[in-house]
């Protein structure tokens, strides 16, 4: 019967021996299993949810496919495959004969691994190995002869010179596996050869690799008692290095064999796309310690084979930026190799582990782990280590102000949210208010899109297309606000959930829509995939879908075919986010573009740069920045004509970038909207005379009658062509357009609303009022007689109820103003005294931000007390008593009354003096002046009143808590003033000289918990006020005289005023 | 009863230039308020300085000698109480400046006083003194009443009103008021000079300046390089001094340097903070770079753009290359 004799000529000692190495090898192979696991344990919970069934299935077939692998790599991938599915049947064919020899057979006498199914196991084997000796052998080379990059562990985009020791380990590791692979592998086909040279059984062709080894050894004259004595010390070679390797594999790069599976099989269902989401009870946000880490992120360490596509596919590596997915990765694995999943103080993970700089160079563009190929899923980890930097407010000051400005004011711009919809003015038509009006579509805008002007054309254009395809859409207007996808990507949790519940507030509650449509795609990734788990919200459509199904559809027609080459960028959060390759491309050709593909094209789209919040972090000079690469990459081309965009953001940065990287006369940026429009001759249709309902009723009819013949005629011109070669006009419709993904399923028609009005024009905006309201002069009494002698001093309020708690150790005070911003538009009140309120926004003046910042240090330095915030104002004042509670003051009171709304600076120190002759405090700072305002007097006026010493515009503070302290005053000129002087006191701080920490929503949140006190300020209304407002108003200006043009027509025209001036 | 009362700024001994601008702006309104204008100078050398604000319209020149030219607001404060009651003014006038800012508003409390800071117009309505100022960052104007106040005590701009040209005939009276209660108080340490550089914006005749609409430190260089190529002095506003982007002399504004030589100023990324235009908006010609059409500084400004200011940057750079 074919089967072959196990432990061939081994004494029963030898046996044991053996049995004992075994056994040992398996148990050091469970015990470093073991460690991992309870490394794993240690790890905390993945915040999102895993889907463990769906996870195996789609690991399964990533390693049956190995799709995964073989992806941009196809050497690498095929040398992968036959070391894996070699190993994979070795590993089954050991398994076997265990499973007969040492369990089967003994335990019930039967032997299966005889006869047919002996040879056949034998044949499949051999091949195995032999697959797996190939790929080794080309890995082998790869590594040694191709000098890849991605393989390269010199960090030089650090500056690193020479090999880290780590990295040297690596390399050493690298040949390890591979080699002690290969001698496994050779010298079990030596084994067989040598059995078959002795043994000669008849089916040694079933061990076809084996039996030609044996044919050449025996050509080479090898004797039977050599082969014998190869046979007896190779079966001791080949099973020690076998045992050895499986003893080591938890120990080194091996255990991604093991770590690989279930990194695949834990993977998130869209692990950017639908970022963790943050507990609300964790006492500091995000990871700052590696225990922090969950045991899945932990598991994506181990899978890590520092294979390097990461680190080839990520645009921060690509242009200079200090940050590397791989060794990211690599570098946290370390860590987490000593510290075991426990938490480790010696070490600080951010800073000592992992730099800063490189958690604030990611772009968040996916495109590391959408190539991995073992399922590491890198930005959210990076993400949730921002988190933690946020809260350090260790980030870019820029970023600190953008985020300080979306929390005030809900948009990045920093502009008054009434000029959100401001873009559609210049429209010909009105756009519906999905406030007052029910529509098919609600525009989500986003901030790009709305504010910023080059965008601003397209907004309109698209807007323009819709109302041609007579889309029926509306705005949220004023009640949009930032969509918070990069807000949530920068690591500002808290942030991000206020403006989600802030969207969906606005989205609730008013006329009815039945779908979401935006132009933005981050604004759509979010809401598409991370609103849902806020509240219910209508499904989104991108535009390029909506474009391609209104083309392909006939809504739009196409009556100018481009006949333009164009090559097309994939958003990052449109295309590897959220699959949408196949719409843009679809439009293009409609209209007649003839696509040239970059070489980095769909899933491996090289990202513009702007993302995760870096569009608020400027790059620095000197280094290419992503766009750039970008711009370089599509110039390479055959001469495109068009770069086509389909994203804000990337019309922005790539618009900058086609200039600063000298490819300005290639070709142009435009975005596909601005092509469609372009196409279907816009600008010659008017739309301002689109036909009012009764006449789209009867035009629908007639358009349906049209589709069904044009239909028919197809069919029987498809019929009469069939024969005939040659292209479909371009400008042809697509009949049946395939599934979008992403897209929701076809928008329901409008229905048409009953005795729905025509849209009226806007109404015009009231100009604002230039001319000063009349003074009733009447009305006001002559000065009074000048009268020294009947002058009183400024009193206190009094506050009757409030009491202050006793105090426990350094007391300081600190007024916080809840300042007002104006806008570009306004109405006054009607008494004309002031501007309406609700053109104003507001935010914490930035003095008092820096009189807190420095209260809070004295604090600090002084071992401890507390910070007790006052504000003068009404109830909304409180999101700046909020913000600075956050920052680190103790309690808060806030007084009001709404005649205080103009109230002058010296009330405003009366209501101030009255809480501080209840708290007594040891030192009172305020802001040197406020930034609406600037009347530069409360804390002066409230020091006399109080009767205590004052130091103004004060750039230092010198105080050990005592009677005595040396301030630094700011003069004209930069001439500073050092004195020494009493405390308490009051000093008002000038800014700039300290920097103001930051303070995140969650903080904010958390700090609803501190004590805020409201106090009536009733009687603060009286004749001691310092002035009355007769009157506010614009006052004329000599404005500039503006130039226009270009930047370049500008330049121009000031190159030559400053060579007139100079008298060139 | 009428009268005003100036008082002189001076800085360790050195009249400055706003006392005379207060005197001005007395002028102006001395026929509706009524005599006399006394002016009150304090100091060490209160009498050398008093010769220097004997300007025309001046009726009185009131002389309080203090141990030290050294600034103390408590000094100023009790002075102007005490003398106010002898001479009994209705309209007391103070520099709005870093001293000025430190007493105006207690003198005011302790008086019980009409009050209003940072005061650009004077005038008269009938008999109620009218005063206006700013609001809402500079963009609006608000006039302001001060019925029922028997005093008023205003801080004028500087940089604003006009100092009488021809000098004055004003009797000098030399005051005597006892501070023996504030001895102690405070203590005077040291004046720190800024660091000399070789940065004069006060000679500069061409200045281009920056502001915080440059972004980020590290985009300095290049406009650094533009001033550099153009031949112009590089400035900043306060914005760009604070976040320690550039030493303190390059300061264009109150707290800084005042642009008095300038012909042209070419304003990058500027909004235009009153502290700022305080520096440079008399120059003759100003360019102003703004991406916000709103922007105070195209109120002073001689040409205006709201185009993107590094391409304009880099465009310039080509020109002068």
């Amino acid at each position: 019967m074919e089967t072959r004799e196990l432990f061939w000529s081994l004494s029963t000692w030898s046996v044991v021996v053996f049995y004992v190495f075994g056994l040992a090898a398996m148990a050091f192979f469970a015990w470093g299993c073991w460690r991992h696991y309870a490394k794993y344990r240690r790890g905390t919970s993945p915040a999102n949810a895993i889907n463990l069934a769906a996870g195996i299935r789609r690991m399964l077939a990533d390693l049956v496919t190995h799709r995964t692998l073989v992806r941009r790599d196809h050497y690498a991938g095929f040398a992968h495959t036959g070391i894996f599915f070699g190993f994979v049947i070795a590993a089954i064919g050991t398994a076997t004969i265990t499973l007969e020899y040492d369990i089967i057979k003994p335990l019930f006498g039967v032997q299966f691994w005889r006869g047919n199914f002996y040879l056949l196991f034998s044949l499949i084997l051999d091949l195995g190995h032999l697959a797996l000796t190939v790929g080794i052998i080309m890995m082998m080379v790869r590594r040694a002869a191709f000098k890849l990059a991605k393989l390269d562990y010199l960090r030089a985009y650090r500056g690193e010179t020479v090999l880290r020791q780590q990295a040297k380990a690596w390399r050493i590791e690298d040949w390890i596996f591979l080699s002690l692979l290969l001698l496994i592998e050779i010298s079990g086909f030596v084994q067989e050869a040598v059995r078959l040279l002795m043994d000669k059984p008849e089916w040694a062709a079933w061990s076809p690799i084996g039996l030609a080894l044996a044919n050449v050894l025996a050509a080479l004259g090898m004797s039977e008692a050599t082969a014998a004595a190869i046979r007896g010390a190779n079966w001791w070679i080949h099973g020690v290095l076998a045992l050895a390797f499986t003893a080591a594999i938890p120990w080194y790069k091996a255990k991604h064999m093991i770590a690989a599976v279930g990194s695949l099989a834990t993977r998130a269902e869209k692990p950017l796309a639908r970022l963790p989401n943050e507990e609300e009870a964790k006492a500091s946000a995000g990871i700052a310690d590696i225990s922090q880490f969950s045991w899945k992120d932990m598991l994506n360490f181990d899978a890590c084979t520092k294979c390097g596509r990461c680190h080839e596919a990520c645009p921060a590596r690509a242009t200079g930026f200090p940050l590397s997915p791989r060794d990211l990765i690599l570098d946290l694995r370390t860590h987490n190799n000593t510290a075991q999943g426990r938490p480790d103080q010696a070490v600080q993970l951010i800073g000592d582990v992992i730099e800063p700089e490189t958690l604030w160079s990611c772009r968040t563009c996916g495109a590391c782990q959408e190539i991995c190929p073992v399922g590491i899923e890198h930005p959210a980890m990076i993400v949730q280590m921002r988190r933690q930097l946020v809260e350090r407010g260790d980030m870019d000051p820029l970023l600190q102000a953008t985020l300080d400005t979306i929390a005030s004011t809900g948009n990045s711009f920093g502009e008054n949210a009434r000029k959100r919809p401001v873009w559609t003015r210049e429209l010909d038509f009105a756009v519906k208010d999905i406030r007052t009006e029910a529509a098919d579509s609600l525009w989500f805008v986003g901030d790009y899109a709305s504010f910023d002007p080059r965008n601003q054309t397209v907004s309109r254009a698209f807007a323009s297309l819709l109302k041609l395809a007579r889309v029926d859409f509306a705005l949220l207007h004023e009640g949009e606000r930032n969509s918070g996808n990069d807000v949530r990507r920068v690591g500002e949790e808290g942030l991000y959930e206020t403006l989600v519940e802030s969207n969906l507030d606005a989205m609730t509650g008013v006329k009815p829509f039945s779908r979401i449509i935006t132009t933005d795609p981050h604004s759509y990734n979010t809401i598409r995939n991370e609103y849902p788990e806020f509240g219910a919200i209508a499904p989104i459509e991108h535009y390029s879908s909506i474009l391609a199904d209104l083309l392909s559809t006939g809504r739009l027609k196409v009556t100018k075919p481009l006949s333009k080459k164009v090559t097309f960028h994939d958003p990052c959060h449109l295309g590897r986010l959220n699959g949408g390759y196949d719409a843009p491309r679809r439009v293009l050709e409609v209209i007649g573009c003839e696509i040239v593909e970059m070489p980095r094209n769909r899933d491996n789209s090289f990202c513009c740069g702007a993302g995760g919040g870096r569009i608020w972090i400027p790059d620095p000079p000197g280094i290419e920045k992503p766009s750039e690469n970008r711009m370089h990459e599509a110039a390479g081309l055959d001469g495109i004509d068009i770069f086509v965009t389909c994203c804000p953001k990337d019309l922005t940065m790539f618009e900058d970038a086609r200039k600063t990287s000298g490819h300005e006369s290639e070709f142009v940026v435009q975005d596909i909207a601005e092509l469609v429009a372009e196409a279907v001759e816009l600008d010659a249709l008017s739309l301002k005379d689109m036909p009012s309902m009764a006449e789209r009723l009867i035009d629908a009819v007639a358009t349906r009658i049209a589709e069904v013949v044009a239909a028919r005629l197809d069919e029987v011109l498809a019929l009469k062509l069939d024969g005939l070669a040659g292209a479909t006009p371009a400008t042809a419709p697509l009949v049946a357009p395939p599934e979008v993904p992403g897209a929701s399923p076809a928008p329901q028609p409008a229905m048409p609303e009953p005795a729905a009005p025509t849209p009226e024009p806007e109404a015009e905006r009231a100009p604002v009022e230039d001319a000063p309201p009349p003074v009733d002069t009447a009305a006001l009494p002559a000065l009074a007689p000048m009268d020294w002698d009947n002058l009183a001093p400024v009193q206190p309020a009094g506050f009757a109820d409030y009491q202050a708690p006793e105090k426990t150790g350094l007391r300081i005070l600190v007024t916080v103003k809840h300042v007002a911003k104006l806008g570009d538009e306004y109405e006054f009140t009607t008494d004309g005294t002031d501007v309406a309120g609700e053109y104003l926004e507001h935010d914490l003046n930035e003095w008092d931000d820096a009189a807190l910042e420095q209260a809070l240090l004295l604090i600090e330095a002084n071992g401890g007390g507390e910070v007790i915030a006052v504000s003068v104002g009404p109830e909304e004042a409180e999101k700046s008593l909020r913000k600075v509670l956050a920052k680190g003051a103790d309690r808060a009171v806030r007084v009001w009354d709404e005649r205080l709304r103009t109230a002058d600076p010296v009330t405003v120190a009366r209501a101030v003096a009255g809480i501080a002759t209840a708290e007594q405090p040891d030192l009172i700072l305020t802001g040197a002046q406020s930034s609406d305002h600037a009347h530069g007097s409360t804390g002066t006026a409230l020091a006399r009143i109080l009767g205590l010493p004052h130091g103004s515009v004060i750039a230092a503070v010198e105080w050990d808590g005592q009677q005595s302290m040396t301030v630094t005053r700011e003069l004209e000129g930069g001439t500073r003033h050092v004195l020494r002087m009493p405390a308490p006191a009051v000093l008002a701080i000038q800014t700039g000289t300290n920097t103001p920490r930051y303070a995140t929503m969650r903080m904010i949140k958390q700090a609803k918990k501190k004590p805020l006190e409201v106090l009536d300020g009733a009687d603060l209304v009286d004749s001691s006020g310092g002035y009355r407002i007769r009157r506010m108003y614009t006052p004329v200006q000599e404005k500039a005289k503006m130039l226009e043009g270009s930047a370049e027509e500008v330049a121009a025209q000031i190159a030559a005023l400053i060579r007139e001036k100079r008298g060139d | 009863m009428s009268g005003i009362l100036v008082v002189a700024e001076q800085l360790d001994g050195e009249l400055c230039d706003v006392s005379g601008e207060l005197i001005g702006a007395a002028n102006a309104i001395k026929t509706g308020v009524g005599g006399p204008l006394q002016v009150l100078v304090i100091g060490k050398t209160a009498k050398d300085l008093a010769a220097k604000v004997n300007l025309d319209g001046v009726d009185e020149i009131l002389t309080v000698q203090t141990e030290s030219d050294h600034f103390d607001p408590l000094v100023y404060e009790e002075i102007i109480c005490k003398a106010g009651s002898d001479a009994r003014p209705s309209v007391i006038l103070i520099g709005h400046t870093a001293s000025g800012l430190a007493y105006g508003a207690a003198v005011s409390a302790r008086l019980g006083s009409g009050f209003a800071s940072d005061v650009f117009i004077l005038s008269m309505d009938g008999d109620e003194l009218v005063a206006t100022r700013s609001a809402y960052g500079n963009k609006l104007e608000m006039e302001l009443g001060f019925s029922g106040k028997g005093v008023v005590l205003l801080t004028l701009r500087g940089a604003t009103f006009v100092p009488p040209e021809t000098e004055g005939s004003a009797k000098i009276t030399p005051v005597e008021v006892d501070l023996a209660a504030l001895e102690g108080l405070s203590t005077h340490v040291e004046y720190q000079e800024a660091p000399p550089s070789d940065i004069d914006i006060a000679k500069a005749d061409f200045i281009l300046s920056v502001g915080r609409g440059i972004q980020d430190k590290d985009n300095l260089p290049r406009f650094s390089s533009l001033a550099n190529k153009l031949g112009a002095t590089f400035g900043c506003s306060r914005p760009i001094v604070d976040s320690g982007w550039l030493p303190k002399p390059h300061q264009v504004g109150q707290s800084g340097k005042v642009a008095s030589n300038c012909q042209l100023y070419f304003a990058l990324g500027i909004s235009g903070a009153v502290q700022h235009l305080f520096g440079m908006k008399h120059v003759d010609t100003i360019i102003a770079v703004n991406t916000d059409p709103g922007a105070p500084i195209f109120n002073v400004a001689t040409y205006g753009t709201t185009v993107d200011l590094f391409e304009l940057t880099d465009a310039l750079e080509r020109h002068f290359n």
